[in-house]
């Protein structure tokens, strides 16, 4: 019943299902054409999207410390220093058409020399690095795995430089070598031979390592001219380290000891030396300055009695014999005063000598002790 | 018909890049190429930019990079004029200078085989320089003897010389010695003599320690006598001149010798008695010639 009520009125016009039987081929092209058309649609929108992504594939960013050149087809775009770009966000055609090359340039780079230094493994070395601890040696260098230079007085020395660099000539570096930096590395390399080649192994290892540095910066710059590689060394920032072969490590150190010792017993010298000629000087100038001041108070006293014995001479000339009585007597009674052993021996009255025993003694006996 | 369009358009496209691939090639910036037509080279040596071409197997392109190569030779053995056994290696900065000639000179532009050239010219231009000069121009303080330089540039010039004879498409840019070596048992033989070297700086620290440090002492000494005998000296002198100052006085004193003369001995007198004197004296003795005359305790016989 409820069937009959749901169908009220029984197809009098055809619902939308109903043309389908009457023309089957027609349904399945629509059906085709339909799922043809969605799916160009997604294609077109894949296509414009591959377009937008290959055009904005070609964005590409320049960061501060590098500078980039665009190669169209190969060819760089602009000659020169317009064809270098610099830093911020560029844009070129992507690639086969465009090729981006990046030239790293304010960075400083630096280079270590190869072959100066004994075999070390990568553990080795850091191990060096942290503590100075030397691995074991054999009794001898393997020339082909062992480095070192020879000395201008034939001593085998190790040596391990390194330089900075900043790349000055972008274009030359990069596209002018294959690889700048090795020959840059080799420049090291000849500049630490050469000048180990004319200095002796104590000025490579103690006494002039800055001038060591120095010569071979000269040296990889003078190279890096010739070569035309486009750097330019930084002076005066690179470092040197310099050994003694391992296997002469104790002599050498020995030779140290000795200097030092040297340089202690002659600094002692100088001590000495300093205080001997100070206190002679000072000795010299109490001897110069007492003998200045007894000068001084001599001629002072001569002058004095050269005054009193002008005035006495006035007394004298009066009475000659009684001024020399008088004199006499006084300087006779000062001396008893002073004296501290007085004695009157007179002569006997009959004129005959008197007999006197002395015992003298050269200091004066003490006070008695005891009974 | 707008259907039509979009699929001649990507059609178009698509054959055109196609075609781009098959007919054209690049050259990079920094390197050359050489076209070979049925393995015969025709045409220009290509520069940096975009080239037509046929498509393979027609037309074969090779690439020739221009750049300058670093090329490390190995260590070789050598001997000195003076006899001494030297390891010698070299760097070299060489680049490909005429494509078409390298090309015919070694298999399909092989760079590895151009160093294996170079190698063997190398080695016998070290050995040759190497021979003809002693150990003492590769090592020397005096800079006039060191002909390190010298002798780079002579082995230069032999490879150079060799490359011109033959035309391997190849040119030097530069060289430099990269490491010199001994063979092992030499270096035992340099450690040896290095060490007995140490031993006399040692021993020579030593005693020039000593040496030079008594001859300081020494010198010292001798300094501090020189002062003060100096100083003696300057002492007496102003003694003399006191004394002579002194003798100024002296026409006072002649106006009456008599009175000089006898104040004189007055005051020696008394100085002498300064001190801690015994003074004996009998009755003839001036102030004690007073008691002359007196009764005495004379012992009575």
């Amino acid at each position: 019943m409820s069937d009959e009520h749901e169908h009220p009125h029984p197809a009098p016009t055809p619902g939308p299902a109903a043309p389908a039987p009457e023309t089957p081929e027609d349904a399945g092209s629509q059906a085709l054409a339909e799922a043809l058309q969605s799916s160009f649609a997604i294609v077109k929108f894949v296509m414009v999207a591959l377009v937008v992504v290959f055009l904005a594939s070609g964005l590409f960013q320049v960061k501060p410390q590098e500078q980039a050149v665009i190669l169209r087809f190969g060819k760089p775009v602009g000659t020169g220093e317009k064809a270098l770009l610099g830093p911020g966000l560029h844009w070129s055609f992507p690639y086969p058409i465009d090729e981006v090359v990046r030239i790293p340039i304010t960075e400083i780079q630096s280079v270590t020399s190869t072959i100066g230094w004994y075999y070390m493994t990568p553990e080795e070395m850091v191990a060096y690095k942290a503590t100075g601890a030397v691995p074991a040696a054999s009794a001898t260098l393997n020339p082909a795995i062992d480095g070192y230079v020879i000395s201008a007085d034939r001593n085998i020395v190790h040596v391990s430089a390194t330089i900075k660099y900043k790349v000055n000539d972008p274009i030359r570096y990069v596209f002018d070598f294959v690889s700048a930096s090795n020959l840059v590395q080799n420049a090291v390399n000849n500049a630490v031979l050469y000048t180990a080649a004319h200095l002796g192994v104590d000025d490579i290892l103690y006494s002039d390592i800055t001038g060591f540095r120095d010569a071979v910066e000269q040296r990889v710059a003078r190279l890096a001219d010739d070569e035309r590689l486009g750097i330019s060394v930084q002076i005066g920032t690179g470092y040197v380290d310099t050994k003694p072969p391992r296997q002469l490590r104790a002599i050498f150190d020995q030779v140290t000891d000795a200097r030092q010792n040297r340089i202690k017993a002659l600094d002692d010298a100088h001590t000495y030396e300093f205080q001997t000629t100070n206190s002679a000087d000072a000795q010299a100038a109490a001897i110069v300055y007492e003998a200045i001041s007894a000068k001084s108070n001599y001629v002072a006293s001569v002058q004095a009695d050269a005054n009193a014995f002008t005035n006495l001479l006035v007394n004298y000339q009066k009475n000659p014999g009684l001024f020399k009585q008088r004199e006499l007597v006084r300087a006779m009674g000062q001396a008893l005063t002073n004296a501290n052993f007085k004695a009157y021996l007179p002569t006997s009255a009959n004129g005959e000598p008197v007999e006197l025993r002395l015992m003298l003694n050269r200091e004066p006996p003490g006070p008695k002790t005891g009974d | 018909m707008k259907r039509n369009l979009i699929t001649v358009i990507t059609a178009a496209v698509l054959v055109v890049i196609f075609a781009l691939l098959l007919f054209t090639f690049q050259v990079r910036q920094s390197e050359v190429a050489v076209v070979t037509t049925f393995g015969k080279i025709t045409g220009p040596t290509r520069e940096p930019g975009l080239h037509l071409r046929w498509p393979w197997p027609i037309q074969e392109v090779y690439h020739f990079d221009q750049r300058i190569q670093n090329f490390e030779d190995n260590f070789s053995e050598n001997f000195t004029a003076d006899n001494i056994t030297l390891l010698v290696s070299v760097y070299v900065g060489w680049k490909i200078s005429d494509a078409p000639e390298f090309l015919n000179s070694f298999k399909d532009g092989s760079i590895a085989a151009a160093q294996n050239q170079l190698q063997g010219m190398l080695t016998s231009a070290k050995s040759a320089v190497v021979g003809s000069n002693t150990l003492s121009a590769f090592v020397n303080a005096d800079p006039a003897q060191l002909k390190f330089d010298q002798i780079q540039n002579d082995i230069e010039q032999k490879v150079r010389d060799e490359l011109q004879t033959n035309n391997y498409g190849i040119q030097i840019e530069f060289l430099g010695i990269k490491k010199l070596g001994l063979p092992d048992s030499v270096t035992e033989a340099v450690f040896t003599r290095m060490k007995s070297e140490r031993n006399i700086l040692i021993s020579q620290a030593q005693n020039e320690g000593q040496a030079e440090a008594t001859k300081i002492k020494a010198n010292a000494d001798r300094q501090a006598s020189i002062t003060l005998s100096d100083a003696h000296a300057q002492a007496i002198r102003i003694e003399g001149e006191g004394e002579a100052e002194a003798a100024k006085t002296l026409p006072t004193f002649q106006e009456n010798p008599e009175l000089s003369v006898f104040l004189l001995r007055i005051k020696a007198l008394q100085q002498s008695l300064n001190q801690k004197s015994v003074v004996m004296f009998d009755q003839h003795t001036p102030p004690f010639d007073l008691f002359e005359g007196l009764p005495t305790n004379t012992p009575s016989h």
